[in-house]
Formats: C-alpha cells, structure tokens, sequence
C-alpha cells in the first residue's frame, strides 16, 4: 500500500482560526503523531479529513480514494476523545448496532477485546469511567478490521497502564503494510514511543513533518549564555528562548552544531521540548 | 439504515413502552367519557416524541460526529430518522386502533367513518408536526428538538384548520367531510417529503463538530 492518507493543501475558515494549506501523508504500515497545543488545528484537520466539516480548499485522499464513500469508510477506525457513544446503550447493544452498520464487523474480537479491556457488557455507558468509555471506542474501532485507524486525542484521559496497553495495540496494529494510524495526542511521550513521524501543527500551519527518529536522533537543544548566544549564526537557529540563566537553542544537526560550536552544550531534544521551543521561543 | 433505526429503538424502547401502553389505557379509560375513536387524533403524534428523545439523545452524545465516520451516508442518517418518526406514527396509531375496536365491538359495531376520520386528522397532525420539526431539529439546536416538537404539532392543527378553509372556499366541507380530509392529509404526506429534503439538503452541507 502507498499512503494510507493524503492530505494535500487543506483550508478551512472560521471566525476566529484558519487551517492554512495543511499538507502531509500517512505512509501505509506506519504510525503518524499528529501534535500541536490546544487550538493549533489537529482537531479540525482530522474532522476536515473525515468529511465532518467541509474544507475550503485542499484535497484528502484515504487509501487511495478521494472520495468517502462507504466502502471506504468500511476501512476506517476513528475513535475520539470523548467515546460519543448514546451513555444510555451498552457495549453489548453497541455491538448489536455495529453488525447491523459494519459488513465487516467481527463480534469475537469486539467481546475478547471487551473482556481483555474488563468492560462489562452488559453495564450502560454511561456508569463508564473516561477511561472505559475510551476503552470502548477503541474495542469498536479495532473490531471492523479497519486498515486506517484514526484517533482524535483518544489516549487522553486514560491511566498510564491503559495507555501502555493502548499503544502495545497500536504497535500490534501495524505490523504489516495494510494498516496505518494517525494519532493526535497531547502526551508526546506516547507518541515518542510508537510514532513513526510527527507532524506539528501550530496556529493552523503544518510547522514540520518529520520522521520521528529524524526529530529524537539529530534535533537538540544549545545551551549557552547571551554572550555565546549572540556569537551564534542565526542560520543556525530554528527557534530560541530566553530563559532564567540561559539561552535555549533549537537546532536541527546537533553533531554539526556540535563541530561548528565546540565549547556549547547541546543535549537531545524531546518532542515536548521541540514543541515548546517553536511554540513559546522566537524562530 | 438498519444499525442506527436499531440504535433509535433501543434509546427509546421504554419511551415507546409507556406511550403504547398509556394509549391503551387511555382509550378504555375515557370510554366512559368521549368517543373512544377521538384518540386516534392524538395517538401517532403523541407516539413520535421518541424521535425527538433520539435526536437529543445524539446530539447530548456527540453521536452524530461518530455515526458520519461509519459506512452510512447522511442521506441514509436523515432517513433514518424520518422513518423512524412514519413507523412510530403508525404503530401508535395501530395500538389506539385496539381499544377503539374493542369498544366499538362491545358497544354495537365498529364505525368505521369514524376510525377513518380521526386517523386521518392524526396522520395529518404528525405529518405536518414532522415536516416542521424534523428539518428544525437539524437546521437548529437539536437539543431543543422537543420543544420545537411541540410547538409544531400547535402550528400543524393551525395548518390543517387553514387548509380546511380553504377547501371549503372550493368543496362543501360538510358535506365531503372524507374527501376533504384525505386532501389533508395528502398535502400532509407532501410536506413530510419537503421537510425531509430540506432535513437532508441542510445536513449534506452542516459541519459536524
């Protein structure tokens, strides 16, 4: 399979906010992080991409079809960050529900997934903790043997043994080329975990999109005092911040930085630090 | 369209439970005071509230964002909900139509005309009730559906005593009191279509969020 999902050049409008030009792939049999503070347009990009809200501009295509018909939307799993499930219903009735939506539903894995969660069946959703009501959107979304998973802050709210148990999932999940995720998360360190590239996205605009290894392994972090700040080629700085007692510095080639500034201390970057350095520092 | 009518069903099971049966009651009930048949006015529209129950149930749930990822089309998810509103109609008008002939039975034969007439002053009432509120519930604040709901069914007894006017500007009513009531309700079938699309050319074109 080529890329699972293909968002090309994606507007969208309102009052107050504007998705300017969104663009980036999910390559089939990987993981895509999809991070950005709250209102940087993750959430309106994945509703943009689902057909949920109608974009300005912009093409989407999900596996290999730009158009979302049903046969397609067969093929995807979406969970979002609130289960939206009628808290009436439980999961057993949910799955009665789904049979009758889904031609590819697949009870067995929907009630050992139930059972391997400890959700009962029987309890309505809305006696559910967070958790459990996340849980359960992701037992429905992984029992229709979707090839694209789409999940909208969908770890957020759970503990972290239930998140650990979530990604071993994810992990599981794209074992072979057919399937693929994109996730959006505040809890980088989820997606440091299992992501194979990161997209941010920052007041509507697609900052960089990367391989995550790209990010973890080259990015770092320089160090120094003003004086040593200011002696720095500013082509060499992607983003800057003026701390306490120190300059923080941003930098894309942490071995090269490394030769051209000898005497500065450059550490690994984590993805919460490159965030923050972008969103809060001055590029 | 069957998943989400199964969905509908099981929100509203025991809303459907407790009219059906209040109907039955209440057509024995107040035998001893009106005409039994009369019941049959309020029967399908009294019986169609759990539409609005399902509708405010999806929208407290954000259940609306989901169902629009599934393998439906919104085509498919507005019909639902209009044929769930014609199939409650019809099912509160069947089980009002039991008191109604078991009465009728006991007390000296069924009149027929009369059944007729009042079941066609219902399906009118909650057909012209569904066409405005039906489109409302998705043009507006679907969590306000119910009260839209029964705002309608006050402006679709308006509606049906103006079209009767008007009828009889062209047709002695009194004396084509079926006639002039099945024109009623066909006028009634054909603004359930238009509410229906208007319900569905509005949601094509609504952000889902």
């Amino acid at each position: 399979m080529n890329n699972a999902l293909t968002v090309s050049g994606l507007t969208k409008t309102y009052k107050d906010f504007h998705l300017d030009q969104v663009s980036f792939t999910v390559p089939g049999g990987a993981i895509v992080g999809l991070i950005g503070e709250n209102g940087a347009g993750k959430s309106t990009t994945i509703n943009a991409a689902l057909g949920l809200i109608r974009k300005e501009s912009g093409q989407v295509s999900i596996l290999e079809k730009e158009e979302l018909d049903n046969d397609t939307k067969e093929q995807i799993g979406v969970v979002f960050d609130a289960g939206n499930y009628p808290e009436i219903l439980s999961p057993r009735k949910i799955g009665h529900i789904m049979r009758k939506i889904y031609h590819t539903w697949d009870e067995k894995t929907y009630f050992r997934l139930l059972d391997q969660f400890a959700l009962p069946p029987d309890k309505q959703i809305r006696h559910y903790s967070k958790g459990m009501k996340m849980k359960l959107a992701i037992c429905t979304a992984f029992s229709h043997h979707s090839r694209l998973l789409i999940l909208d802050e969908a770890t957020s709210g759970l503990d972290p043994v239930v998140r650990d148990d979530i990604l071993d999932m994810l992990l599981d999940f794209v074992q072979d080329e057919e399937h693929s995720i994109l996730l959006s998360s505040h809890i980088t360190s989820d997606l440091e975990k299992i992501a194979d590239y990161i997209v941010f996205l920052h007041q509507g605009k697609v900052v960089f999109s990367k391989a995550k290894d790209e990010l973890l392994e080259q990015y770092g972090i320089l160090k120094c005092g003003a004086a040593q700040f200011d002696a720095l080629e500013k082509s060499d700085l992607i983003a800057y911040r003026r701390m306490d007692y120190e300059w923080q510095v941003l930098v894309s080639d942490r071995d090269k930085m490394h030769r051209k500034y000898p005497k500065a201390l450059i550490v690994p970057a984590t993805i919460d630090e490159i965030m923050l350095l972008y969103v809060k520092g001055n590029t | 369209m069957k998943g989400v009518l199964l969905k509908d069903l099981y929100i509203a099971k025991n809303n459907i439970l407790v009219t059906l049966v209040s109907l039955i009651v209440l057509g024995f009930g107040l035998s001893f005071l009106l005409e039994t048949s009369a019941l049959l006015v309020l029967a399908p529209v009294a019986s169609t509230t759990a539409v609005f129950i399902s509708i405010t149930s999806d929208a407290i749930s954000k259940w609306n964002k989901n169902v629009v990822t599934m393998p439906l089309s919104r085509k498919q998810i507005i019909s639902e909900k209009f044929v769930f509103y014609l199939l409650l109609a019809l099912v509160g008008l069947l089980t009002a139509l039991i008191p109604c002939i078991v009465l009728m039975s006991v007390n000296g034969g069924i009149i027929l005309h009369a059944l007729y007439l009042y079941g066609v002053i219902g399906m009118s009432a909650t057909l012209f009730a569904g066409g405005i509120s039906l489109p409302c519930a998705y043009l507006f604040d679907p969590e306000k559906s119910q009260i839209v709901f029964m705002l309608s069914f006050m402006a679709s007894t308006g509606i049906i005593v103006g079209l009767v006017l008007l009828l009889n500007l062209l047709i002695p009513v009194k004396d084509n009191i079926p006639l002039a009531f099945t024109i009623v309700l066909a006028f009634a079938a054909l603004w359930f279509l238009a509410g229906y699309r208007i319900a569905s050319a509005s949601y094509q074109r609504q952000d889902i969020t």
